[in-house]
């Protein structure tokens, strides 16, 4: 790769409609290895969407989106080899509910990266141990807390060795008690020096781990710096309401 | 503090009514009444008949005023136990006491169940008046029907049951074949239906629309009729001489993959939006999210409408009889009607229905325990989550 395309991904000009309704208007964003960029936002505010975008889950209407100096965008790109090089995390963990948590892992090395089975359970047991969930390899996710659900999420992300991951609200979902768990292994992540975009509502992991934050409303980017910057100092009133009311 | 409220709230407030009412006694006899009482009307019943048929007899007068005899009318000793037992002081007995203590479950069920002082109590009660509702039922029928003039041809032609005497290899037999045809359609239909289900599912029009057709085809036209063309096709159209009943399994299989097509179609939509995104985000093809993701989840959750669909299947092959079945290999329908055209007597259809049952009652009871566990099961926890 070129040294000054050292970005992992950017986008260009991302608008998304769903119908009449315009929920990305014009976004623009770049981050380079070993950044963490995190979105925060009201509800609403297409931060979501914006992620979703980033991996193709949701096809952007007009822009583009390069990841590791290709453009995703272009309709010619195998998604499904892209995708093995950039994790996501959703709020509602997704994990299969008819495989152990090991095997939630396995099954996407060994079907899709055609990794043989005891390399691949070997390489999910380290992300497992990463995680601190080990010793629930062979429970089924219904078995699990919602946080030890969403650490194996993480485990099945990592487990593909991303040069990206994505962290959807990974959160939202989970009861107060289990959130510092998930927040600590995302953490120890990012001073690993893993890139990753964060969708999130904890605005103290925003501003500890964040290397750039961007506030989202009505499908713009209405604020973008420091994290520690920002929120000491938010510029545009919105971004001050905003703060106001979640801090 | 607490207390103190509560002190004040009782003397300023009147002392509200005992909405209870008085507690009443006895509501397990209640219940022990109604149970003892349809009892006595369905399993006395049917025991005096056992040991009648046991013991055995002489044709006794009122038989053979009736016209049975022994040399003369065919089954006369089985038809004339049959009566007997059925109009015996043992079961007169029997019916008065049904009767009677199902009476007084209805009486004391009906009166007291207000005032049961805990719901177990009401339950037992309600239940006891029910169970009483129900013994009265079938012992005043039973006394009705016994006395009737009707009583005698009835059982000549319908409960002659040493017609089907020598006949239980036939009808093993033919439950074979009948569970043989399918097994076969529904192992053709769950693959077709599958299939189908995943073209239903495209996003592309001109995948779904074929798919459409052919369900359409095959729920909209009547089974009896795609078995008698299909038939029609393969002799007279196509020239091959296959026989009926793999014309019957081909087009069981046909049918059934269209009524399957669209539970599976039901079973994959039911299936969590972000499963598929998960699968695709780990790299997988859409291909490889439905074997892997999709499918095994969407299987499970169908099972017990697929077996339904297995015992509608079952009962649906006699259908096959519009093709004339070659004698000797008739399924559990033909055995029956087989037996009633040689001797215009209907116990062979009981026989038929007893094979049916005999067959179908077991997968049905499979079906309920399948619903059971999936309800709680690995699928209903993962729901929950």
């Amino acid at each position: 790769m070129q040294p000054e395309d050292r970005a992992i991904v950017r986008l260009e000009g991302i608008h998304k409609w769903f119908g009449d309704h315009h929920v990305l208007r014009g976004i623009d964003l770049e981050l380079d290895a070993g950044e963490v960029q995190v979105v925060i936002g009201p509800s609403g505010s297409g931060k979501s969407t914006l992620l979703r975008c980033v991996n193709m889950l949701e096809i952007p209407s007009e822009g583009h989106v390069w990841f590791e100096g290709r453009d995703i965008t272009d309709c010619r790109t195998d998604l499904n080899a892209v995708r093995t090089r950039m994790g996501i995390v959703f709020q509602a963990f997704n994990l299969f509910p008819h495989m152990t948590a090991v095997r939630n892992i396995t099954v996407a090395l060994q079907k899709v990266l055609k990794v043989d089975g005891r390399e691949a359970k070997e390489r999910a047991m380290e992300q497992l141990t990463r995680v601190g969930v080990a010793g629930k390899a062979e429970a089924y996710p219904g078995q699990l807390s919602g946080g030890q659900q969403q650490r194996v999420a993480i485990a099945r992300a990592l487990a593909m060795r991303p040069k990206l991951m994505l962290f959807d609200e990974v959160t939202s979902a989970l009861d107060p008690e289990l959130v510092g768990e998930v927040l600590d292994v995302m953490k120890q992540l990012a001073e690993e020096g893993m890139t990753m975009m964060v969708v999130t509502h904890e605005m103290g992991f925003a501003r500890e781990v964040g290397t750039w934050l961007i506030f989202t409303d009505g499908g713009m980017v209405v604020e973008r710096g420091n994290p520690t910057e920002v929120f000491a100092n938010p510029q545009t009133e919105r971004l001050q309401q905003f703060l106001a009311k979640v801090l | 503090m607490e207390a103190a409220v509560n002190e004040t709230v009782r003397e300023t407030t009147e002392t509200p009514p005992d909405v209870r009412g008085p507690t009443s006694a006895w509501p397990l006899s209640i219940f022990v009444a109604g149970w003892i009482a349809i009892t006595l009307a369905v399993v006395g019943t049917l025991a005096l008949q056992v040991a009648r048929a046991v013991e055995g007899g002489l044709i006794t007068p009122e038989c053979q005023a009736a016209g049975l005899e022994v040399n003369k009318s065919f089954g006369a000793r089985g038809v004339c136990n049959v009566v007997t037992a059925l109009r015996s002081p043992a079961e007169t007995t029997l019916l008065v006491l049904a009767l009677a203590l199902g009476g007084a479950a209805i009486v004391a069920g009906w009166t007291t169940y207000k005032g049961m002082d805990t719901r177990r109590k009401r339950d037992h009660a309600i239940a006891g008046a029910v169970l009483g509702v129900q013994a009265a039922l079938v012992a005043a029928f039973l006394l009705l029907f016994r006395s009737g003039s009707l009583l005698f041809p009835f059982v000549r032609n319908v409960l002659n049951f040493t017609y089907l005497r020598g006949t239980f290899h036939l009808f093993l037999e033919a439950a074979g074949r009948t569970l043989y045809m399918a097994f076969l359609g529904e192992a053709g239909g769950i693959a077709i239906g599958l299939i189908l289900a995943l073209f239903t599912l495209s996003k592309r029009r001109v995948v779904r629309a074929p798919a459409r057709a052919y369900i359409n085809f095959f729920r909209g036209t009547p089974l009896i009729w795609q078995l008698s063309f299909f038939y029609a096709v393969f002799t007279l159209g196509v020239g091959l001489s296959v026989g009926t009943v793999f014309t019957a399994i081909i087009v069981f299989a046909l049918n059934m993959g269209a009524y399957l097509a669209e539970v599976f179609r039901a079973g994959l939509q039911s299936i969590e939006r972000g499963q598929m995104e998960a699968a695709r985000s780990l790299g997988m093809s859409y291909f490889q999210a439905m074997r892997y993701a999709i499918v095994p989840q969407a299987v499970r959750r169908v099972i017990p409408p697929i077996m339904n669909d297995f015992v509608v299947l079952i009962k649906d092959t006699s259908l096959i009889f519009v093709l004339g079945v070659i004698l000797g290999q008739e399924e559990l329908f033909g055995v029956g009607q087989e037996g009633y055209s040689s001797t215009f007597n209907a116990t062979f259809f009981v026989g038929t229905a007893l094979g049916y049952l005999a067959v179908t009652l077991p997968l049905i009871a499979i079906v309920n325990a399948a619903e059971r566990r999936l309800r709680s099961g690995l699928v209903g926890i993962a729901g929950a989550a």
